[in-house]
């Protein structure tokens, strides 16, 4: 369970105080598909980034399954983002040195997995995400969707309590898009996996379950399907 | 995540640029080549100017009386010399020595006169202690059976307008005080490759002297080659355990300013080499953070899903010092070809004759580096590398996630 109370974080731009989440009271269950969603500007990702640990909020709390994580300090943070959360970006990330399979290992090495359970977990998830032929190619010799099917693999290794993913499809065609969201969708019901977005992309929010919509960082709506 | 991956990936990041890394690890090489070569000729003139001086009059060790050596009198020879030349025969250590007489006088012909110092010497075996037979350019090295031949260095010989045949005058002060003028003929110029040493010294026989001189019953001095240079000084303090009236010296007693020269040039020569890398360290700080800059959303990315700031900084550190390690080998390489190649074909350097010969240098040096040099130099390159790694190091550690990915 992903709580937040009271949750604010304010940004100070020159003399001016810009309040880019504003009092966010949320609460995000186990196993739920979740778009935040508004207009650019409106404080969507950088609540993801205050419910992810990345950004500490000006004041009140983020709690996950019962621990206050923003109260954490900075090397313990990075130990609670590495086993309990994954991150999938706008802008894929991969590590371009890296092949699609290191890249998942990667993670599961900062983990400590021996090699037998990284190497079964990478082919796995890779095949998950329909990338197991591709394992060896580095991000370079891949398009922009299958990149971002690794980046969701490399998000799963870990075995994360929940997924954040800030505008996953914003740089994907629309087949690609497709492709994506099946495979989220598909682990979210099948494993139970806890997915949340933050999109203005019509197609995510129509396969979302739950849709929280922000304006200048206040909910205003919160509707569940 | 284990420091295995940590250097896996390191390694590949360096030739995510390709020209960039090879621009740096170019640098670095000839940053490593200029130094060594630098070290070599260094080495080469120090050794070869010891070594000219060491074989041409010093030898490795030399003994005098005591009093010899203060005053310099004619009459102050070797006491019980006899007893010393049956030690010295015996010693396994000792590889020849030959004796010498030492006066010093005024040379003078109708050109001028000149202060020379005066080395009586019986020629059969003073070949095998110095050099100076072979070192011969005009005329012969005691061929001649007239009594009073000399041979003079070039630069003498130029002064003085000496040719073979010339006849010169030496006076000096004799066994009683006495002004003596003894007359010699020019048998032989040498040039010994040292101009300070042909310019104050003529050789003559001892033969010469000892006839001329009737009173003179000894010799000056005993100059002594050990079969081992390492072996001088050992011996030379058995030599001086013989008598106190004896003076042993080692050839870094006598020419103190070559046994200075010998003991600083790998201080100043390290010294250089710090300065020259301390000026490439600044092209690697420069190449790194520039890599930085370029990878700093990645660098977010690793921070967002988990990795330290200590792996990041290590990270860096890495790529850093692969940069040196992947110069290195081929910057000792080269320098070793090239060292190696004028090892045995010399570097021609008579353009600059006469200034190298004032330093007692000659014209073809024969390069050499000891291996240490090699060692130690590529090791001040990986520490350099390292402590220029550690400033871009702590700028990517200082990067903030969210800025650097500007989404999560």
């Amino acid at each position: 369970m992903i709580q937040t109370e009271k949750l604010n974080k304010i940004y100070k731009q020159g003399k001016l105080k810009v309040k880019a989440v504003n009092n966010v009271n949320l609460k995000i269950s186990d196993g739920e598909f979740t778009a935040i969603v508004g207009p650019s500007g409106s404080g969507k990702t950088t609540l993801l980034n205050c419910i992810g640990g990345l950004d500490k909020p000006t004041n009140g709390k983020v709690t996950i399954d019962g621990e206050v994580i923003s109260s954490y300090p900075s090397n313990k943070m990075i130990k609670f983002r590495l086993n309990n959360i994954g991150f999938v970006f706008q802008a894929y990330n991969l590590i371009p040195v890296l092949s699609a399979k290191e890249n998942i290992e990667m993670i599961m090495l900062m983990q400590g997995y021996d090699k037998q359970e990284r190497e079964q977990r990478s082919n796995d998830l890779l095949n998950e995400v329909g990338m197991g032929n591709m394992s060896k190619r580095r991000p370079a010799q891949l398009s922009g969707g299958q990149q971002q099917r690794v980046a969701v693999a490399r998000a799963l290794a870990s075995k994360p309590k929940f997924i954040l993913a800030d505008e996953p499809t914003a740089n994907l065609d629309s087949i690609s898009t497709a492709k994506l969201l099946d495979i989220m969708s598909r682990l979210n019901k099948q494993e139970n996996i806890t997915f949340i977005f933050s999109s203005h992309d019509q197609r995510v929010i129509d396969r979302a379950r739950r849709v929280i919509t922000l304006e200048d960082g206040k909910i205003i709506t919160d509707k569940k399907k | 995540m284990n420091l295995i991956t940590l250097i896996k990936i390191g390694w590949r990041n360096i030739w995510r640029s390709r020209k960039r890394s090879l621009v740096v690890i170019f640098s670095i090489i000839l940053g490593l080549y200029g130094g060594l070569i630098i070290a070599s000729l260094m080495i080469t003139l120090n050794d070869q100017r010891m070594n000219t001086a060491i074989k041409t009059y010093l030898a490795d060790i030399q003994i005098h009386d005591k009093k010899f050596s203060e005053e310099y009198s004619l009459k102050d020879t070797i006491y019980n010399i006899q007893s010393i030349e049956e030690k010295l025969k015996s010693d396994k250590r000792v590889k020849s020595y030959s004796k010498r007489t030492v006066i010093n006088g005024m040379l003078s012909n109708a050109t001028g006169s000149y202060g020379v110092n005066v080395l009586g010497i019986n020629p059969e075996n003073e070949i095998k202690v110095t050099s100076v037979y072979n070192k011969i350019i005009e005329g012969d090295y005691f061929t001649s059976k007239r009594p009073n031949t000399m041979i003079v260095g070039k630069k003498l010989a130029d002064k003085l307008n000496l040719q073979i045949r010339s006849k010169v005058v030496i006076a000096f002060q004799d066994i009683n005080g006495d002004i003596t003028s003894l007359l010699f003929r020019v048998e032989g110029v040498f040039k010994s490759g040292n101009s300070m040493f042909d310019d104050n010294n003529v050789f003559v026989k001892n033969n010469s002297i000892f006839s001329n001189l009737p009173d003179l019953k000894g010799y000056h001095e005993i100059p002594i080659l050990t079969t081992n240079s390492n072996l001088t000084e050992v011996l030379k303090s058995d030599l001086q355990n013989i008598s106190n009236s004896l003076d042993v010296k080692s050839w870094d007693d006598i020419a103190v300013e070559l046994a200075y020269a010998n003991k600083m040039i790998s201080s100043f020569l390290y010294i250089f080499m710090l300065i020259v890398l301390c000026g490439l360290s600044f092209g690697i700080i420069n190449t790194m953070l520039m890599a930085i800059l370029e990878r700093k959303k990645e660098i977010g990315m690793l921070m967002s899903i988990g990795m330290t700031k200590w792996y990041i900084f290590l990270m860096i550190c890495f790529e850093t010092i692969f940069l040196s390690l992947v110069a290195i080998p081929f910057g000792i390489l080269i320098s070793y070809i090239t060292v190696d190649y004028f090892s045995v074909q010399g570097i021609d350097l008579s353009i600059v004759e006469s200034g190298l010969e004032n330093f007692g240098i000659g014209t073809v040096l024969y390069l050499k580096l000891p291996s240490e040099y090699y060692f130690n130099l590529g090791l001040l390159v990986i520490l350099i590398s390292f402590i220029s790694s550690i400033f871009p190091a702590i700028r990517a550690m200082k990067i903030n996630p969210v800025e650097a990915t500007k989404s999560i």
